[in-house]
């Protein structure tokens, strides 16, 4: 909080004082906690690619894949007949669905059937269904599983051929945004700042992918085209956050000029520190909103935003300042005396 | 001063009008909000045509647009999406499978003469058409009626509507029809009709006249039976045509066939009486024993024509009330309890600005709303979703300016000066975060697709207002209430040990 009262000590004599700690002084633990991050994120990835079932750097959710879901939600409000998966699942395979313009109904044996709300509705992931198969999924089920609210069940189609144009276009917003945001940051700062900017935009975006490649593997969680939205938000964000501190590095060049350029770099992160803080946590107040109220369907995208979002603020903190003097060829100051050994941090 | 009170006074009426906006346009709520049916459809490319473009999407349109409007949903809605996708929307509808039927067939319509020296052929394919048929309507508890014999007296009558499994066995395969194993009885005998209905109108000549020639079609209970027709008017060309072609088959053993979609649904005799001239007046009718709906999509199909193009549905959503109401509550919640966080986020963190901030923060999303309702953005799930996270990114514009302005307080300024300090030095930081955000929406909205634009449109049009809204709305209020001296302290600011020194 901004309430605590600054130490003031600070050892440079004419520096401004500096009020939580020296980030340039903690840049192996910064650098090599990232590192990992990143290299954990690129063995879930690589893990998601290999595992056979999956065979994507994540795994592809009904809207790149193409199928039916339906969700029915059942008609006995606290006492519902317990039911179980293999239940269902049975019940899937013994239905006789009508064929589509010619074509026969293809097998829904063995589809995902999830059961939520304590039995109380019903999530089933089937092939590609015509709307009048689909129909007739909730009707035969109804007599052995039902009854079923009316107006409480939901059904999405998504054609394989709709599944991966989704894809493409979701593939394709990805790249042309990152593209964009690069080339306006490029515009705006000189290189070595739009370098790390950018640098950390990746850093953020494979973070967050691996998260949810791990999540893929572990607890089977998908990913849809709202996922590709929660990355193109968190590359968006992670360039704003980054440029906050960069702002202020800039700005102070010419008063702080007689400092070593880590100095500088010090002092900026420590003045941003609240405000970079306090904007993340501002975006990450909404989010909670959506995490805990906003239902199933936005909860795995609020996730990735907040994951992202937490990440970017760290980034920008930790990961994009702290590289700057070594990319700008300025070195850091005093390198040679507390080199190697663990910094004693400021308060 | 007196500037600072006529830009509230302005901003006071910009918040009423658009209270008034809110109120005279409600909000369009999308399908996953209020229930109901959306259907995605390709156009495919056909013949000659190898790729679709954009007037032959709009033909196909033209003629979609006539069949919805037949179907009779109350508020639907067609859209075409880049150049060869269609998407309709039909409020409230649960049951999209007939809207899928009507889209999904071409509706091409034949007359066609049967081929000479076939008649034993037909008779046999259409003795086993109507054994099937009466079986499955039976099944389906639908009055048993033979597919359309109507204008054949002295047929026999229809056997007892059973099919013997070792009959149905043996047929099958004389037909070369493979079933797949396990398949019941009905699929048995759909696969059957199906065959039989694709041999029966390989015994038909080219069509020489079809739904092009058509004027309107309508359609009319039978005066015996509970079965409906579908009657039909020709054109003049169309009404020549048909006497020729009836001409041509009177009094022989060769039947017509009436052709929907390579599918015969109808076959007929013309009697020895129509042998001079054929049957005239331009007009006629499809004894198909329908049920009354069946007649009326049917007819809403040859009435809007046939389709230039084929088309497949590629996407079907529904969404059932019960569950949009669900969504709605469950966004609302989420909406208030993040606005809630924030609210009491800033006002401990900056008291009185930060008070300030909640209320341009309310006017914000009151803007927002009624921007959605002037344009008109129609809200769904992520569109909401977008909302609630450009709230968040609104209020990053206030931190930024309040941290700004409590620095410079804590460097000695006095506080007008740090608040105009603090909302100039914070500026470039705000635009190049706006910046970047609203590249990333323009991405989205250019390449996404469906709910994707729909989050990028509402987040787009948020960082848009929260420009307006923390640069303008934010400070006129604040410096509106720095002219009443009992707000002018820096302790309503900053806790007063981080201030240097007493300001006088």
């Amino acid at each position: 909080m901004t309430s605590s009262p600054a130490s003031s000590e600070s050892a440079a004599s004419a520096l401004p004082p500096i009020q939580y700690f020296r980030i340039t002084r903690h840049r192996h633990i910064a650098w090599w906690g990232s590192a990992v991050a990143c290299l954990i994120s690129l063995i879930g990835i690589a893990l998601c690619w290999l595992n056979p079932a999956i065979g994507a750097p994540l795994k592809p959710g009904l809207d790149f894949t193409g199928g039916t879901r339906i969700q029915m939600e059942r008609a006995c409000g606290s006492n519902c007949p317990a039911i179980t998966v293999p239940q269902v699942g049975e019940q899937l395979a013994g239905l006789k669905l009508p064929g589509d313009a010619g074509a026969p109904a293809p097998g829904l044996q063995g589809s995902p059937v999830q059961v939520l709300d304590q039995g109380r509705s019903i999530e089933l992931r089937l092939p590609s269904l015509s709307a009048e198969q689909g129909n007739a999924v909730i009707k035969q089920l109804a007599g052995s599983l039902g009854p079923f609210k009316p107006g409480g069940t939901s059904v999405d189609t998504i054609g394989p051929s709709l599944g991966s144009q989704l894809l493409r276009s979701s593939i394709l917003s990805l790249l042309v945004s990152f593209a964009a945001i690069a080339l306006y940051i490029t515009l705006r700062y000189d290189r070595v700042f739009a370098f790390l900017a950018i640098l950390c935009l990746a850093h953020d975006v494979l973070i967050t992918t691996g998260l949810f490649a791990w999540l893929g593997l572990l607890l089977g969680i998908e990913v849809d085209s709202l996922f590709a939205v929660a990355l193109i938000t968190v590359a968006g964000y992670s360039v704003n956050d980054t440029v906050v501190v960069f702002d202020r590095i800039r700005e102070q060049k010419s008063s702080l000029s007689a400092f070593p350029f880590s100095d500088q770099v010090d002092v900026a992160v420590d003045a941003t520190l609240t405000r970079s803080l306090y904007t993340s946590l501002t975006t990450l107040l909404p989010l909670l909103g959506i995490l805990f109220f906003g239902g199933s369907s936005l909860f795995w995208f609020s996730v990735a935003l907040t994951a992202g979002i937490s990440v970017g603020s760290w980034s920008s903190i930790g990961v994009a300042p702290t590289l700057l003097p070594l990319f700008s060829g300025k070195g850091f100051a005093g390198a040679a005396a507390e080199d190697g050994s663990a910094p004693a941090g400021a308060s | 001063m007196a500037r600072q009170q006529g830009l509230f006074a302005l901003i006071l009426a910009l918040a009423i009008a658009a209270g008034a906006v809110l109120f005279s346009f409600p909000l369009q709520l999308g399908l996953d909000l209020r229930g109901g049916s959306q259907l995605t459809l390709q156009v495919l490319p056909a013949g000659a045509i190898k790729t679709v473009k954009r007037e032959q999407l709009e033909a196909v349109k033209e003629v979609l647009d006539r069949r919805v409007n037949g179907l009779g949903v109350a508020e639907s809605t067609l859209q075409t999406i880049g150049d060869d996708q269609l998407v309709l929307q039909l409020p409230g509808e649960q049951d999209p499978s007939r809207a899928a039927k009507v889209f999904g067939t071409t509706a091409l319509l034949e007359f066609r003469a049967q081929k000479a020296g076939t008649e034993r052929e037909m008779q046999g394919l259409l003795r086993l058409k109507r054994q099937a048929q009466s079986v499955l309507d039976l099944s389906r508890r639908r009055t048993p009626a033979d597919q359309a014999q109507p204008t054949l007296p002295g047929q026999p009558a229809a056997p007892a509507p059973s099919f013997p499994p070792e009959d149905l066995t043996k047929v099958l395969a004389e037909l070369g029809v493979t079933v797949p194993a396990g398949a019941g009885e009905t699929e048995q005998i759909e696969a059957l009709l199906d065959e039989v209905n694709k041999r029966v109108v390989a015994l038909y000549e080219p069509a020489v006249l079809t739904g092009k020639d058509l004027v309107t079609a309508g359609r009319q209970q039978q005066q015996t039976g509970t079965g409906w027709d579908v009657t039909l008017n020709f054109n003049r060309q169309g009404g020549e045509g048909f006497a020729k072609l009836t001409q041509s088959i009177a009094g022989s053993n060769r039947l017509l066939g009436i052709v929907l979609d390579g599918r015969s649904i109808s076959e007929a005799s013309v009697s020895q009486e129509f042998a001079a001239a054929g049957i005239t007046g331009g007009s006629a009718s499809i004894t198909g024993n329908f049920s009354a709906e069946e007649a009326r999509d049917l007819e809403v199909q040859l009435r809007g024509g046939s389709l230039p193009l084929p088309v497949k549905i590629i996407e079907v959503r529904t969404v059932g009330p019960l569950l949009g109401a669900e969504n709605i509550r469950t966004s609302l919640v989420a909406a208030l309890a993040g606005l809630a966080l924030v609210a009491v986020f800033m006002v401990v963190v900056y008291r009185l600005p930060g008070a300030v901030a909640v209320v341009a923060l309310s006017l914000y999303a009151l803007f927002n709303l009624a921007t959605y309702a002037l344009i008109p953005v129609t809200l769904t799930l992520p569109g909401i979703a977008g909302f609630i996270l450009s709230i968040g990114m609104a209020v990053d514009a206030n931190v930024l300016i309040f941290e700004r302005v409590k620095e410079e307080l804590r460097s000695g300024n006095t506080l007008i000066r740090s608040i105009d300090g603090g909302f100039s030095l914070a500026f470039t930081s705000i635009l190049d975060g706006h910046v970047t955000g609203l590249i990333s929406c323009i991405a989205l909205f250019a390449l996404g697709t469906g709910l994707v634009k729909g989050f990028a449109v509402t987040l787009g049009i948020g960082l848009l207002l929260s420009l307006f809204t923390a640069l303008s709305c934010t400070r006129v209020l604040l410096r509106l209430m720095m002219s009443y001296p009992t707000l002018r302290r820096p302790t309503y600011f900053l806790p007063s040990r981080q201030l240097p020194s007493p300001v006088a």
